[in-house]
């Protein structure tokens, strides 16, 4: 194989094995992250192969009779649609006006070196939605101020726990385990204590994982699907136990 | 008009609820109001189906997702967004999550109430119930996004598409 060959083959591996793992890694669902990553492939008159397992993926490139492989590994990232909706659009750019590798390269880099949303915008934003919720389960007004604040105070601590690299899962019950028990403040008021405690916890719950489980088992990627599944019931195992244990403080029972 | 102001205050939390929760997801800022338009559809025609039309939750929500897909789907046209991007969000106030976590506690006291029959019984029913329920559920909601796209796979696909 010529050097040049041989070199521009090598680099266009790397780039997608670079941008299946920032696809794969940030929530998108499997069939999406195949026909991206064929199309942008094909974009560089590339042949690619994929076989996609939920935490690697082999990835193998073809130029006529030359090949070459890599096996990817899927980091655990922050789930991004951003990245689900821009990446796509740079497939088809790249697809549609044959831009070079480099070029995909600086716009791809571009994409994903964006600052994210501001944190304290979306935990007011996040306290909100947990708050609605309380107020579409039938709770009062003084509940879901409690359940504002309660997740306000549980989104804060699951950031200082992530930061601090605690276990994900443990992270996830004590999380539930502190919104609750604030939340339970609600049982010293005449007011609906109840949903307060159990309305809590859910913007904890997994909707995206367990959605798109669904989307690739239904598209025939079974095990991806399975996988994701599997990775959403271990959260929500973590936020029953996290509320179980104040449940048993608070009420002495779990239902 | 009672009714008319309950559906337009669960609209409107729904709408409150789909942003908040897609906010966790980093979605792009431009997509916030087709998020908060497709939840509160979705979700305040689930509350009418339930409430007023009388249809279980597992078939109200799969009526309230196909119309968060389908709306999706007219919408990427315009906004240029991949069908799932506005509508996992919208989708994610439907999420079963009090049955979910129902179906774990109903196994710890399963487990806990070996030795009582009667209670026994009573939590194997309730696992069984919140389970299958969320399940189906989940599976519905899921539904919701996957129709759209496999009936017109085409348009699906091609949402991100820009004419250069």
């Amino acid at each position: 194989m010529p050097e040049k060959e041989d070199k521009s083959l090598e680099d266009a591996t790397l780039f997608m094995s670079e941008y299946i793992a920032t696809l794969m890694g940030s929530g998108v669902h499997t069939s999406r992250v195949v026909r991206n990553s064929r199309r942008m492939a094909e974009s560089l008159g590339l042949e690619m192969q994929l076989s996609v397992f939920h935490r690697t993926v082999i990835l193998n490139m073809e130029k006529g009779c030359y090949s070459s492989s890599k096996i990817v590994e899927v980091p655990t990232l922050p789930i991004n649609f951003r990245y689900n909706s821009e990446l796509s659009g740079l497939s088809w750019e790249a697809f549609d006006r044959r831009l070079p590798l480099e070029e995909i390269r600086s716009k791809y880099e571009k994409i994903v070196s964006a600052a994210p949303l501001n944190h304290n915008i979306v935990m007011l934003m996040a306290a909100s939605a947990n708050a609605s919720f309380c107020r579409l389960f039938s709770g009062d007004w003084l509940s879901t101020l409690i359940v504002f604040i309660a997740a306000i105070v549980g989104f804060r601590v699951r950031r200082i726990l992530t930061r601090r690299h605690t276990d994900f899962h443990l992270t996830i019950l004590s999380s539930a385990f502190l919104v609750s028990l604030i939340a339970s403040s609600s049982l010293l008021f005449n007011t609906t204590a109840d949903i307060a405690i159990t309305t809590s916890v859910l913007y904890l719950i997994p909707g995206v994982p367990l959605i798109n489980g669904v989307i690739d088992i239904v598209e025939g990627y079974i095990l991806c699907g399975f996988a994701r599944l599997t990775k959403a019931m271990l959260i929500i195992f973590c936020i029953a136990i996290g509320l179980s244990l104040t449940l048993w403080i608070v009420k002495n029972g779990l239902i | 008009m009672i009714i008319i102001w309950k559906i337009i205050q669960d609209a409107l939390f729904a709408a409150i609820a789909g942003m908040g929760f897609g906010a966790i997801s980093n979605p792009p800022l431009k997509a916030f109001p087709y998020i908060a338009l497709l939840a509160a559809t979705g979700h305040s025609f689930r509350y009418t189906l339930m409430e007023y039309v009388g249809i279980d939750i597992a078939l109200a929500s799969l009526a309230a997702s196909l119309l968060i897909g389908f709306g999706s789907l007219w919408l990427g046209g315009k906004s240029k967004y991949p069908i799932t991007v506005p509508a996992i969000p919208a989708l994610l106030p439907m999420v079963p999550g009090k049955l979910a976590y129902n179906t774990v506690f109903s196994i710890i006291m399963f487990l806990q109430t070996i030795n009582v029959p009667e209670e026994h019984g009573k939590y194997l029913y309730m696992l069984m119930d919140n389970g299958f329920l969320s399940l189906t559920i989940i599976f519905f909601l899921a539904l919701g996004v996957a129709v759209p796209i496999a009936i017109f796979p085409k348009k699906a696909y091609s949402l991100t598409r820009r004419r250069f």
